[in-house]
């Protein structure tokens, strides 16, 4: 079986916008040409707004701040964006 | 980071003091732009070229006055447009940290992935494979 990799979308989904459709099919574009597979979580940015983030996000094997501001919470947006520079996960902010 | 605690955003705090994202002179929406790429950056190892082209969809970017803030630390510019404007910066201490003012995702398609995507992708398996020979609880 394919390796599965676990990533954690930072942003407040839209089906209607074009890059968060885009963010996700570019994940599956490119974990097809890796061979592997990947699950994409979005993660609501008021859900990082408040008490302790790591339990949501430490699941994911890198994290990715999705374009679309303003965010419904900026600050939770950033303190996930804070945990990834600090603890060290992989990161892609567009 | 870079000891700016009052960083903030035109698009949300116009007023604020410190606006360390402010409004673009003209808007990027739509624009696609050539980017030189800094020789030795993850952007770099991704591309593996030294000028891509890629399309952006933004009125905000880094306040100009700040320019000279960043690159002295661990965030350093690893990509300008053709003016010298600031359009990827990354973290060199770290495993993988890139922001882009573009949308990489936008290039992608299935069969033509996207370079920078796949440098992430692939940083994400190192490290999670790294996590699971270590015994760190997910």
């Amino acid at each position: 079986m394919n390796q599965l990799l676990q990533v954690g979308v930072i942003g407040d989904y839209d089906p209607n916008l074009r890059f968060h459709i885009a963010t996700n099919e570019a994940l599956l574009n490119a974990a097809e040409a890796l061979s592997v597979s990947v699950d994409t979580s979005w993660i609501p940015t008021e859900s990082l707004a408040s008490g302790l983030i790591g339990k949501t996000v430490k699941q994911f094997d890198a994290l990715w701040c999705a374009p679309g501001s303003p965010y419904k919470s900026m600050d939770g947006a950033l303190r996930a964006i804070q945990f990834a520079r600090e603890q060290g996960w992989p990161f892609i902010g567009t | 980071m870079l000891g700016i605690r009052d960083a903030e955003h035109e698009e949300t705090a116009p007023d604020a003091p410190t606006l360390f994202i402010s409004k673009l002179v003209c808007s990027l929406v739509g624009k696609i732009q050539t980017i030189k790429i800094v020789p030795g950056s993850h952007a770099y190892q991704a591309y593996g070229r030294k000028e891509v082209t890629e399309q952006f969809f933004c009125n905000y970017g880094l306040n100009p006055a700040f320019r000279n803030k960043i690159g002295k630390e661990q965030l350093k510019i690893t990509g300008v447009d053709l003016d010298g404007e600031v359009r990827i910066v990354e973290l060199s201490d770290h495993r993988f940290y890139v922001a882009t003012l573009f949308l990489p995702q936008i290039f992608s398609r299935p069969g033509s992935p996207h370079p920078l995507i796949i440098a992430y992708l692939k940083a994400a398996l190192v490290f999670q494979t790294s996590r699971r020979d270590s015994g760190i609880k997910m």
